[in-house]
This record gives structure tokens, C-alpha cells and sequence, in this order.
């Protein structure tokens, strides 16, 4: 690959048009996969058990065994390649941060053989975040919670909270641009493009403010229509959440990837004592 | 005569911490079936009136009420806005933010679902079905365009078939085909569902068309109510509130006609059978010179999600000299908002080439780009980067360190008439002020070209045509201006040239009135000219392009005695 395809290339992925398509995707994803045919319920309450426990152990053969279901759930999932690459910017960064700082208090090469593992752990927890989150779409997620007793504006604020993300996104890029096209860039890039991307990073951390003003001027709008279009109404409303959900049903699936799960578990605690 | 539907006596009410009362001792009936228009200058107490009906006024907004509202039996004191909804749909002019749900069919449904309908998928399938929009329904919403996002907060408001509609300033960001569409909706809604429709509209073209009554406020009270034509011949109360009438009733009114016609037809049929000869001196394009900017053979295309390749531009030649004043026109989709991406460096031609005074530019980017041309985004808000006004102003001067900018901000400040809101935050001011200060940004880039994207979207009549004077402030600080624009009669007295679009090909490129007088390439991009000009296209009359134009030639005619027939 030539510089400049490699640059088209990363001009490509790293725009936010990029961005946004991948999220959109990654939350409302219509493809079929092994999690999607579960019952949200179900995904939530196991996703919980995944994302605390793991916290507690401390034996290396669990937290492989854990990894490793992890991995082949996220395998399974179908995760988007930007996901996981994010992810793993996240992880190796930590380690090095956390590394730097130990060599500042005298840690030396032994230090990083501990940090692997808290990585194998943070990963477990992270794939099994990432697996269930592109599974359940945001208005299963948001009905799930609804049956499972949270109330009616918690769970219609995770819903909205998605769908505002993109319309959001898009008037990012519309300040971005209105400092573009007003600002000034650097006239040469620098050393690897440093001046650049310094540059690019203030407009990106500096258009935040208005966007937040922005949106907070206009959610009157939609306070007002959340009450004309009765929203209040049908918080206090059974049978507006028996129609709502009434979709969720528990099935054979349901019950067989729990008893696998449970199976597993067992499995790799088991290991534990034998190894 | 029987029951009103909405009943308000004497209502008043002042927002909280405001001690201005917006209505003030307000009275108004709605029958079963009205077509209503509420019209009325800025401030006049409009939407305010309209959110006591379902009784967001003072349920919601808690203020200094005083009289009394009964809407369908119930009275809005007692009863909440939710109770209420179930018989009163409201659809706001910011459309955007009132889709709640993320896909087209949730969101249509979501009224009927949340009061516990079990139909509720149906109830949205029906209203989707009456919008039109019914092959989106698995669409998601922030997929969908501008005209669609109206139609479908038209449709979520609907779908619990309530008997009252209240749509406010349905069609102010439309394309006239849209605007047309949305009406017909209404229009069916109103004569086979029997559903009472309250509009908040600006456009008396429409309202002649469309509605049955119109209401007009003044100072927070309903100065009358009346039906259509006699209100619309009310020329002298809506004049004195800056309310236009059609056109061609602002003619006959000049003319002093016995008979004021309200729609393009009746005005046919009363000028119709005269000849006139011609007053207007045709205005003509600017020729010599080296271009300011210019496009060469340019195309754009880019790929869609599906991967497919979408032409957004289609070879693609045009010069802009100084002097030009420019209306970029065509419908929604025709390629306008690509080019002027292209024109300001946001999108880079696939083809062709991008030359600024003769020269061809090598880096586009619009950094490089916003040293020669300005862009003044169709939202104001968008723009706004900084805390306050001047600072808004001066940020491009700052960041590139310009000497004494502060001179130059003061001057433009001042020939925008915003030096007392200085130290304001422009994003809690008017549409009309945020829109001063849009172009204020502009000229402080002292740029040689500026492009401005619907500069009189979202603006009542009064400040549109405030807009037209500051274009004039603004031919100071620039050589050549451009405007996309749905906007005619902006186009008609401002513009002096004109480029049509149409799917990603510029279809015409003339003076204005030399287009505004073809009627097919009209027709085939799908603009519709003003009034005034319509009609002189009818009856073969000479180009006029104001009503002011059109009265004068008349006039002229009748005192030479050319005035032949009637």
C-alpha cells in the first residue's frame, strides 16, 4: 500500500461520518447472532453476573476460562472491528500508564506480569460488555429494564439517549466545521504531523461547550412533547408496559444458553481446584 | 349554534420571572371542522395562545394565569396536558427534537402506546399510511429527509385521531412541494377525519388555499376572528401588523379594486382580457472581468452505506464575477448544499478543478478556503463557538492575529445594528438578531465571497424582509454574494442572477426575470415563482417582480388609456 492510500485509508476510518455509521450499526445492529435470539432479561442479569464476579477472583485458571468464553462470545456477536479496536487502545495504554508509573516507584520488567493478568480480567469483563451491548439493541435493552421493574423515564432515557446520538453526532461535525471554517491551521504539518493533529484536537475538545448548549437549549422542545404526546401518561400505566413488552418471552434458547453458562462456570471453578 | 370545541374566555398569562403579560384578556372560540390560521406579528402571543388549549398553559408552565379554557368538555385547569393530548395533538415547529423514538414506525405509534392502546401499531400504520410515509416505516429517523421528518411528527400527532390538530408554523423550512404535501395532509384531515385543524402560519398564500377561518392577534388578545376571505381582505390590519396578503390581493388593494381576489385563479379571472406595455428595465448579468471563483468541469460523487456510488454533482461549470448577486435555487436533493460544500472546501471535487481569480487551487480544505469565501451556515446556532456576540465576531480576526480588529468589529457590529448586544451569548436571541449575527461572522472574514445557506428560513415576514436591507450592508464588505435559497420572493427582489438545479445538474444559469418567465424550467425543477410574477406569466403581462412593480405598470396603463378590454 502507497503513503497515500494508507492515508485515504485512515482519512476513511477515522472520520466521523466513520464513526457514526459504526455506532448506529453497533447499537441497532439487525444482524442475527447467537445473543440476539436471547430474551434481553436474560442477557441482562447474566451480563450482570460477568461484569461483577470477575472482580473477585483472583485464580489465574478462572479468568482464563472466562477470557476465553468471552472471546468466543464476542466471536459470535459479530463485534465491529472499531469497537474492538478501541478497546484494545484502552488496554494497552492502561498497562503502559500503569507500567510507567511503576518504574517511577521502582518497579522493574517483573511488574508487568501482574498487570497481564489485571488485563485478562479488565478483557473478560470488557468482551462480555461488548458482546452483550452489540446484542441487545437499545429498545430491547430499554424494555428489558422496563420489565424487570425500572421505571418508565429511566428506561426511556436509555432508549432516547441512542437515538439522540446520531442527530447529536451530526451537529458535532457542523460546529467542528464551523471552527474549521473560521479557524486558522497550521501551516506546516510538523514532525509527524504533530501541529496537525494538536490542532485538530483543540477544535475537537473545544466544540463540545456549544454542543452541550445547544442541546440544552432545545430538549425544551422535547420535555414539552414528551407531555402532549402523554408520555407521563403511560409511565404510571400497566398496561402500557404489558403492550410495550409484551414481545419478551423466554424460550428454549433461553433456558439452554443459561444451563450452558451454569455448565461452564462450573467446569472452569472445578479446573481451579484441580490444576 | 352549537358547542365550541375550544372555548377560551378571557384568558392572561405571563411567563414566570417575565412581568409582561403575552396574553392579555385573550377570547376565542373553535368550532367542530375549523380550518383555522392563527396569524400575528413576532410576540404577539401566538404559540402561547395555542399551548393553553391542551393546557401546557399553566399545567406545565407554571405563570400568572387568569380566565378560563374549556377544550372538548374539559377544563385545562382541572385536567393534565396528558388527559388532555388523548383528544388534542400538537405539532411543533422544531420537528427535529419531537421525534422521541428511533425508528419511523415506534415513533408514529408512540402516542396511542402509551395510552394503552392495543391497536397502537395500527393507529401509527394508519397515520404513516395518511402522511404518506408509509415505506419507511422500518427506517430509521435520522435516515430520513428534512420534508420526511416533517411529515412524520405530523403523523405521530395524529395517530390517536384527535379531534384537534394544532400544527405551528407548519411549513417555515419546506421546499414549496413539501409545503404542498403537508397541506394536503392537513386538508385531508380535515374534510374525510373530520379533524379540526389549527394552524400558526405566515404563508396567506397558503392560508387562502387551504384554511377556512383566520384569527388575528395583536398584543396578546385576538384582535378577530374571520372567515378567509374576508380576512385576507382585511388588507390594511395585517398590513399594519406586518402581516402580508397574498399578492395579488396586496395589488388589488393598490389598485383600489371593489373586489379583492385571494388565490392566482380569482386574480386571473379580475386582470384577466388587458394588455400593458412594458415599464421594467430587465436586469442584466455581469460580463468582463476574471472570475472571483469559478468551477471547472467539476463532479462529486461519493459512496452511500450500501456501498453504492451516488453522483451528488454532475460535471459541473460555473463563474461568479464581481458584483454577482447569485440565487442558487432548486429543490431538496437537487445538488445545492453539495455545492456550496464544494464552493467552501468541506467536500473536495472528484473531478475538476476549483479556481479562485483564475488560479486553480491545489490544497482544498476549509481552512485554506475561508481567507477568500464565507459560508454562513441555514442555522445560525451552528455557528455560534463563543460566549458572546463580539466575540463571535472578532474569532477569526483574533486567530489570525489581524491588526486593530478591533476597529473593523466595532464598525461591522455597528452596520449590523448589534453594538448594545455586544456582550450578549448570541444563542438566547431572537431568530432575526441570530440571523444579524450569522452575517456579522460573515463579513468580519472579509471575504471576497459569501455564500449564505437560506438566509430567511425560520423568520416571520417582518424580519425577512429586514434580511433584504442587511444584504445590502453586507454588498459593502464583499464583492460577490451567493444564496440557496426556497425563498422567490427573496430571489425575485434581491437576486440578479440565477442558477437552477436539478439532480445534481445546473439546469439554468440566466437573470432572474428571463427564468421566472419560463414556465417550463420551472415547472421541471420544481420551483414555483411569486405571486405577482405568476400571474403576470398567466396573462402575458409584462416581467414585475413586486406588487409595488405590478401597480405602477397598471396604473401607468390606465392613465396613457392602454388599459384595453374589460
Amino acid at each position: 500500500m502507497s503513503w497515500l492510500e494508507i492515508s485515504k485509508f485512515l482519512n476513511e476510518k477515522l472520520s466521523l461520518e466513520y464513526v457514526k455509521n459504526e455506532l448506529v450499526k453497533t447499537a441497532y445492529g439487525t444482524e442475527e447472532n447467537l445473543l440476539t435470539k436471547l430474551d434481553p432479561r436474560v442477557l441482562l442479569i447474566w451480563y450482570c453476573y460477568f461484569a461483577i464476579v470477575p472482580w473477585f477472583i483472583h485464580s489465574h485458571v478462572v479468568l482464563i476460562g472466562y477470557l476465553l468464553f468471552m472471546l468466543f462470545l464476542t466471536y459470535r456477536a459479530k463485534v465491529s472491528p472499531l469497537i474492538l479496536g478501541v478497546m484494545g487502545l484502552g488496554l494497552l495504554g492502561e498497562m503502559l500508564i500503569l507500567f510507567i508509573i511503576s518504574l517511577l516507584f521502582g518497579g522493574d520488567l517483573e511488574t508487568v506480569l501482574p498487570m497481564v493478568w489485571l488485563c485478562i480480567k479488565l478483557g473478560g469483563i470488557s468482551l462480555a460488555s461488548v458482546a452483550v451491548f452489540t446484542s441487545i439493541n437499545p429498545e430491547k435493552f430499554s424494555d428489558a429494564l422496563l420489565r424487570l421493574g425500572f421505571p418508565a423515564q429511566f428506561s426511556f432515557s436509555v432508549a432516547y439517549a441512542y437515538r439522540i446520538l446520531p442527530t447529536l453526532l451530526e451537529e458535532f461535525q457542523q460546529i467542528i466545521l464551523s471552527y474549521r471554517l473560521r479557524g486558522l491551521a497550521p501551516e506546516k504539518s510538523g514532525l509527524f504531523y504533530w501541529r496537525k493533529i494538536v490542532y485538530f484536537l483543540i477544535v475537537f475538545i473545544r466544540s463540545f461547550y456549544p454542543l452541550i448548549l445547544n442541546s440544552a437549549k432545545r430538549s425544551r422542545t422535547t420535555v414539552e412533547a414528551l407531555e402532549t404526546k402523554g408520555f407521563t401518561y403511560g409511565a404510571n400505566n400497566l398496561q402500557m408496559i404489558k403492550l410495550k413488552t409484551g414481545y419478551l418471552k423466554l424460550t428454549y434458547n433461553d433456558y439452554a444458553f443459561t444451563m450452558i453458562s451454569i455448565f461452564y462456570l462450573i467446569i472452569v471453578h472445578a479446573l481451579h481446584y484441580v490444576l | 349554534m352549537h358547542k365550541p370545541l375550544i372555548d377560551i374566555r378571557n384568558v392572561s398569562f405571563a411567563y414566570p420571572g417575565n412581568e409582561t403579560r403575552v396574553l392579555d384578556g385573550a377570547n376565542l372560540q373553535v368550532f367542530e371542522g375549523d380550518f383555522l390560521a392563527i396569524v400575528g406579528g413576532n410576540g404577539s402571543g401566538k404559540s402561547t395562545l395555542c399551548k393553553t388549549m391542551n393546557g401546557l398553559i399553566p399545567r406545565f408552565y407554571v405563570g400568572e394565569f387568569e380566565g378560563e379554557v374549556i377544550t372538548d368538555g374539559m377544563d385545562t385547569s382541572v385536567h393534565d396536558v396528558a388527559a388532555l393530548s388523548q383528544s388534542i395533538g400538537y405539532v411543533y415547529q422544531d420537528f427535529e427534537n419531537q421525534l422521541l423514538r428511533p425508528t419511523v414506525k415506534e415513533d408514529a405509534s408512540f402516542v396511542p402506546l402509551n395510552y394503552g392502546l392495543p391497536d397502537f401499531m395500527e393507529r401509527g400504520e394508519w397515520a404513516l399510511q395518511v402522511t404518506g410515509l408509509a415505506h419507511l416505516k422500518n427506517e430509521f429517523v435520522w435516515q430520513l429527509s428534512g420534508g420526511q421528518k416533517h411529515l412524520l411528527a405530523l403523523a405521530g400527532a395524529i395517530a390517536m385521531r384527535p379531534k384537534i390538530l394544532i400544527v405551528d408554523e407548519p411549513i417555515a423550512q419546506l421546499d414549496p412541494q413539501h409545503a404542498i404535501q403537508i397541506y394536503d395532509v392537513l386538508k385531508i384531515l380535515n374534510e374525510q377525519y373530520g379533524t379540526t385543524i389549527i394552524v400558526i402560519e405566515h404563508h396567506t398564500e397558503f392560508i387562502a388555499k387551504y384554511c377556512k377561518q383566520v384569527v388575528l392577534m395583536d398584543h396578546g388578545r385576538v384582535f378577530w376572528k374571520k372567515a378567509v376571505r374576508e380576512a385576507l381582505c382585511s388588507v390594511e390590519d395585517l398590513m399594519e401588523r406586518q402581516i402580508y396578503p397574498p399578492q395579488v390581493t396586496q395589488a388589488a388593494h393598490y389598485l383600489n379594486l371593489d373586489h379583492y381576489p385571494i388565490t392566482l385563479e380569482e386574480a386571473v379571472a379580475c386582470f384577466e382580457g388587458r394588455t400593458l406595455s412594458e415599464i421594467h428595465s430587465p436586469k442584466t448579468i455581469l460580463k468582463g472581468s476574471t472570475p472571483k471563483l469559478s468551477l471547472k468541469n467539476t463532479s462529486v460523487q461519493y459512496k452511500t452505506l450500501g456501498k453504492k456510488v451516488k453522483k451528488a454533482l454532475i460535471n459541473i461549470s460555473v463563474d461568479f464575477l464581481e458584483g454577482d448577486q447569485v440565487a442558487l435555487v432548486g429543490n431538496n436533493g437537487a445538488g445545492k448544499s453539495t455545492l456550496l460544500k464544494l464552493l467552501t472546501g468541506i467536500v473536495k471535487p472528484t473531478e475538476g478543478s476549483l479556481e479562485l481569480l483564475g488560479k486553480p487551487l491545489r490544497k482544498i480544505t476549509p481552512e485554506e478556503l475561508s481567507s477568500h469565501i464565507a459560508y454562513v451556515f441555514q442555522n445560525p446556532e451552528e455557528m455560534f463557538i463563543e460566549d458572546s456576540v463580539r466575540k463571535e465576531i472578532e474569532y477569526y480576526l483574533k486567530v489570525r492575529k489581524i491588526e486593530n480588529y478591533g476597529e473593523l468589529v466595532d464598525r461591522i457590529m455597528d452596520d449590523f445594528d448589534l453594538t448594545d448586544f455586544q456582550h450578549q451569548d448570541a444563542r438566547l436571541m431572537s431568530g432575526g438578531q441570530q440571523r444579524r449575527v450569522s452575517l456579522a461572522i460573515g463579513a468580519a472574514m472579509r471575504p471576497s465571497v459569501i455564500i449564505l445557506d437560506e438566509p430567511t428560513a425560520n423568520l416571520d415576514i417582518a424580519t425577512k424582509s429586514k434580511v433584504v436591507m442587511m444584504l445590502e450592508q453586507l454588498k459593502k464588505h464583499v464583492d460577490t454574494i451567493i444564496i440557496a435559497t426556497h425563498d422567490m420572493q427573496l430571489v425575485a427582489e434581491w437576486a440578479n442572477r440565477m442558477i437552477v438545479m436539478h439532480a445534481g445538474e445546473v439546469l439554468m444559469d440566466d437573470t432572474t426575470d428571463a427564468i421566472f418567465q419560463q414556465r417550463e424550467t420551472l415547472t421541471q425543477a420544481g420551483l414555483v415563482p411569486p405571486q405577482i410574477i405568476a400571474l403576470c406569466n398567466e396573462l402575458n403581462f409584462p416581467h414585475c417582480t413586486t406588487v409595488e412593480e405590478f401597480a405602477k405598470c397598471w396604473k401607468g396603463a390606465a392613465k396613457r388609456g392602454e388599459l384595453v378590454g374589460n
